[in-house]
């Protein structure tokens, strides 16, 4: 080992703490960007080897009921390499021991051999094959561990009407629902809604579907326009009450886990830059501090004729040390938040195996980044270093000049004391430093804010839901559009205080070029129930001619409230129609449109129907009504807004919690780390002005609010400046979710921001009183002796 | 085990002035230290007006510095984001019954510089800007640890006069440690020390004035 590697071992163990607050703020980037980035690379690949393995379809399409026969014209088209029909179907389900219905979709298995397309992977007990079997019944696995239920056990379902026990044959998974919840929902409820699959004649026979399919996926030969075959698939399926097919880009669970990649792929790359150009600062500022001490040491050096390619090559190397720590701690963290967070996301994504893996491409990436981090940190010192002449390096460093600071030059100096007036100069003097070290320090606050401000974000959209739009206990669907008296049946129910009826239709609305598929819904014109709502949160009334859409959709679509929509619906008597748009909705999830019920059904011209009714049922017959509603025929599915609230809730703490966990964390070091580096560099210019104020009668204390009054007043201006950094990294990331199908409002507490500032206080207050420790170390007599 | 001091006995008075010479290693600062409240003697005995100060810990030697010494070091030891004023402020702020700044900057001969930073200020100038903070609290004891050992002769002479003029007119304790035996003549009493004891003690009848000392 040479000579200057040595005494770069003992500088480095001298320098140990604060090296290591650099290698660990630097880490804490590292970790961020290998989990995020590697957590991308572990979903990809797992959701490519999935969809490949298990036949992932890429068009999907529903519809009323088409002979099995279609099948061969739908496989015919060019560009089609497999077609695979069935039967899907929405259900109630009475579990053993649940209150609450619950509800979900069943799906048909062919009557020969397995599925061809979207195959399931089996995950406990058996799988059914072709006839066999009557009375049994695959589930999904989020619900089944969701309700705790095991092969062998015994659900009943409600199926078209009609009650029927099922024992469940085996636990499986499916490429189709990765995101295991219902078509446009952000988060899974996996307790109350689940998918099944059964044997097609059992199903069909329960659905009067014999001999024919509502449900059919295909898949593409290489190099297939998939617009092409979308457009004949629809062509054909039209008379057939074809609801419109659709790509991958729009099937639910793709889309959302799509979703969930891209916001990944925006926290790693946004927030490991704030924490290595803070890594960066901090080696600067230990670097230039260290080279300041070794003044006379660098002159020796190059006296003895050491080149100053060897001694910017020794300086560097102590960046190189913080590095190579910092990216192995930072590695061995991002391993370890990595496979936490890949337990999380096994709540909401369902794979076969989702393994956490290491992307090695990232780790040479993290590597150059905090390379390149470092280097630029200490380029500049160990170019002051060696440019030094050996001579001028020997002379002692010329006393520091001050002046008054900007708010004395402006005669307010007499305001303040001495003390302070002292901590003002030191900032004012060095702008650059303060500057950074207040940037550096704003970013820690910042990156708190963000997670708070989603969960206050996704607070908000489930008040808004539940407790403004929708305000029923129960939404009953129907199995099928039903004349309005049914109403008067579901009002007779035991408990129920009020009942509003909804009509939903599938329609394709079109502007110009623009069109999109969805459901209008259809209310009565002031509904109490199920109110719509303009941004300013004002009920909207619904007029008897014209349709209310979400602003999301008036956007997407490029129309103004005054122009006019092309309505074509999708099934029943496809009838066409315009309408103009005379309001915007606020809504949060997926994309709506309203109309008044009646003037909707005059334009469906099938008559005064409904397909669903929003009931009030009070709390004192709510088992009544449960049973009763859970026998009730005509119930295609219940949903009961508070089990779906509460699902939300939790599903929603435990992923936001993990989340938040790791920035305050995160936020925590940075914070620490500035603050503590920042009072061991200022305890080292400034020791011998400290001791002196010892020595002559300042107490300890008063001499340690000298030493951090500098730093409590750039705290105390970074903290606003983070709030408001923070509130900008919120709004931008909340862009990136703002999509069709989920967008989340931007909600910024006081509390949000309290805790903000109590977390980066803190970790500032601790590690300055780790520093001013060492005041009580300063060697009072020898400091004295010494010239600077 | 090396005793920086041993055996000494030694009793001050207010108002006198007291010259220590000695040569490295002799112990001077060892003494400074201890009668200034910096460290606390082994063993022995150190009393100040009655207060025990062998036997005080941190806050109370603390409370002694703060209260009783004034303090002239060789480096002056200035603040360097402070002006002279400020520096002298400094002390003012946390004394019981100080002199207002610009006072203790006038008696060091300095009221015309009041609002310059140290590094505008000549080596002279910065010392007399550390006399006027050591006795701006007006304290019984001034402590000048080679006070002039940074200076030119005719700097040094300017500071020295300042030191005596402190002396006689606020009748403060002044202990002067130095190698420059020169100094002796200014004092009252002259200690010499060598290998931590007192080996000399004299008393001066005259006190030479500053001005007339030459080195």
């Amino acid at each position: 080992m040479s000579l200057l590697d040595l005494k770069l071992i003992r500088d480095l163990r001298a320098l140990k703490s604060q090296a290591a607050a650099v290698a660990i703020v630097m880490a804490c980037g590292l970790a961020m960007m290998i989990m995020t980035r590697s957590l991308i690379v572990s979903l990809e690949t797992t959701r490519d080897a999935y969809y490949r393995d298990n036949h992932f379809a890429q068009i999907f399409a529903r519809l009323k009921r088409a002979p099995n026969s279609v099948a061969a014209q739908i496989a015919a088209i060019p560009g089609v390499a497999t077609v695979q029909t069935g039967i899907a179907l929405s259900v109630t389900l009475d579990l053993p021991g649940v209150i609450e219905p619950a509800t979900g979709l069943i799906q048909s298995l062919p009557e020969q051999g397995e599925l061809t397309l979207n195959r399931l992977h089996l995950r406990a007990g058996r799988i059914l094959v072709g006839r066999e079997s009557t009375g049994e019944i695959l589930v999904g696995e989020a619900f089944a561990q969701a309700n705790q239920l095991q092969p062998g056990d015994e659900m009943a379902a409600v199926l078209y009407g009609r009650r029927q026990r099922f024992r469940i044959a085996g636990i499986v998974l499916s490429p189709e629902f990765i995101f295991e919840a219902p078509p446009g929902a952000s988060l899974p409820n996996n307790k109350t809604y689940g998918v099944f699959w059964m044997p097609y004649k059992e199903l069909a026979r329960a659905s009067n579907l014999d001999g024919a399919f509502n449900q059919l996926s295909l898949r593409l030969v290489p190099g297939a326009s998939e617009p092409a075959v979308i457009e004949a698939l629809d062509h054909i399926l039209r008379p057939y009450g074809g609801r419109g097919a659709y790509g991958r880009t729009s099937h639910p669970s793709h889309t959302r886990l799509r979703d969930e990649i891209s916001i990944l792929n925006g926290l790693s790359i946004g927030f490991p830059l704030v924490f290595l150009s803070v890594a960066a600062f901090m080696t600067n500022a230990v670097m230039s501090r260290q080279i300041t001490l070794q003044r006379e040491q660098i002159a020796i050096l190059k006296a003895f004729g050491f080149s100053n390619g060897e001694i910017g090559r020794h300086y560097l190397k102590f960046s190189i040390v913080i590095v190579a720590s910092g990216t192995a701690l930072g590695v061995l963290g991002g391993v370890f938040l990595g496979e936490r967070l890949v337990e999380l996301y096994h709540i909401f994504f369902r794979f076969p195996e989702l393994k956490f893996q290491l992307a090695s491409s990232v780790v040479v990436l993290a590597v150059l980044v905090s390379s390149i981090a470092a280097i630029i940190g200490v380029a500049g010192s160990v170019r002051a270093a060696v440019r030094l002449a050996p001579a001028e390096a020997m002379r002692p460093e010329p006393p520091s000049s001050y002046r008054p600071a900007l708010v004395e030059r402006l005669g307010l100096g007499r305001l303040f004391t001495v003390t302070f007036r002292m901590a003002l100069r030191n900032i004012e003097r060095r702008p650059v430093r303060a500057s950074l070290t207040v940037g550096a320090l704003a970013l820690a606050t910042g990156i708190l804010v963000v997670p708070n401000a989603f969960r206050d974000g996704i607070g908000h959209v489930l008040d808004y839901q539940w407790d403004l739009i929708q305000r029923q206990t129960v939404m009953v669907s129907l199995i099928e559009p039903s004349p309005a008296r049914a109403l008067a049946d579901f009002k007779a129910l035991p408990g129920v205080i009020l009942a509003e009826p909804l009509r939903g239709a599938a329609v394709e609305l079109r502007a110009g070029n623009q069109f999109r598929r969805l459901s209008i819904t259809g209310l009565p014109a002031q509904a109490e129930l199920y109110r719509v709502l303009d941004s300013m949160g004002r009920q909207i009334t619904l007029p008897p001619e014209g349709i209310v859409i979400s602003k999301k959709l008036a956007e997407v679509l490029g129309v103004k409230i005054g122009e006019t929509l092309l309505v074509r619906g999708l099934e029943g008597k496809r009838v066409e129609f315009s309408v103009p748009v005379t309001g915007l909705s606020e809504d949060f999830a997926g994309t709506a449109a309203y109309m008044e019920i009646g003037a909707l059904n005059r334009h469906l011209g099938e008559g005064d129907r409904i397909n669903a009714a929003y009931l009030t049922v009070g709390a004192g017959q709510w088992n009544e009504f449960l049973q009763a509603m859970k026998a009730s025929p005509r119930a295609g599915s219940v949903v009961v807004k508070n089990k779906i609230r509460q699902g939300f809730r939790e599903t929603t703490a435990q992923s936001i919690g993990l989340l938040q966990q790791i920035y305050l964390t995160f936020a925590a070091v940075v914070a620490f780390g500035i603050v503590y580096n920042s009072a061991r560099i200022s305890l080292s210019e400034r020791q011998r002005e400290l001791a002196t104020l010892r020595v002559i009668g300042f107490t300890r204390g008063e001499v340690a609010s000298v030493l951090v009054g500098e730093l409590v007043m750039l705290t105390l201006i970074a903290l606003p400046c983070g709030l408001l950094i923070g509130s900008g990294f919120a709004r931008v990331i909340l862009m990136t979710v703002n999509t069709e199908f989920v967008r989340l409002p931007l909600i910024l507490t006081a509390q949000n921001y309290a805790f903000a500032v109590l977390v980066v206080s803190a970790a500032s207050v601790v590690s300055a009183l780790l520093a001013c420790r060492r005041l009580d170390q300063l060697d009072l007599v020898g400091v004295l002796k010494a010239r600077d | 085990m090396v005793h920086a001091l041993a055996g000494v006995d030694l009793e001050c008075r207010a108002g006198e002035l007291v010259v220590v010479l000695g040569a490295s290693g002799s112990g001077k600062s060892t003494l400074l230290n201890l009668l200034g409240g910096l460290d606390t003697p082994t063993s022995g005995s150190l009393f100040y007006r009655g207060w025990d100060l062998a036997g005080a810990d941190e806050a109370g030697l603390t409370r002694y510095r703060r209260e009783a010494v004034g303090f002239v070091f060789q480096f002056y030891n200035l603040i360097p984001s402070l002006t002279a004023r400020e520096n002298v402020a400094l002390i003012t702020e946390i004394a019981s019954d100080p002199m207002s700044p610009e006072e203790a900057l006038h008696m060091v001969g300095l009221g015309a510089r009041m609002d310059h930073f140290p590094a505008q200020l000549s080596g002279g100038e910065q010392q007399r800007v550390a006399i006027a903070r050591a006795i701006a609290k007006r304290p019984a004891v001034l402590m000048c640890d080679e006070p002039t050992g940074a200076l030119d002769v005719s700097t040094g002479k300017t500071v020295l006069e300042a030191i005596e003029r402190i002396n006689r007119e606020l009748g403060t304790l002044t202990l002067i440690i130095t190698h420059n035996s020169v100094m002796a003549e200014m004092a009252d009493r002259v200690l010499t020390l060598s290998d931590g004891h007192i080996t000399g003690e004299k008393h001066n009848r005259t006190r030479a004035a500053a001005s007339t000392l030459v080195w």
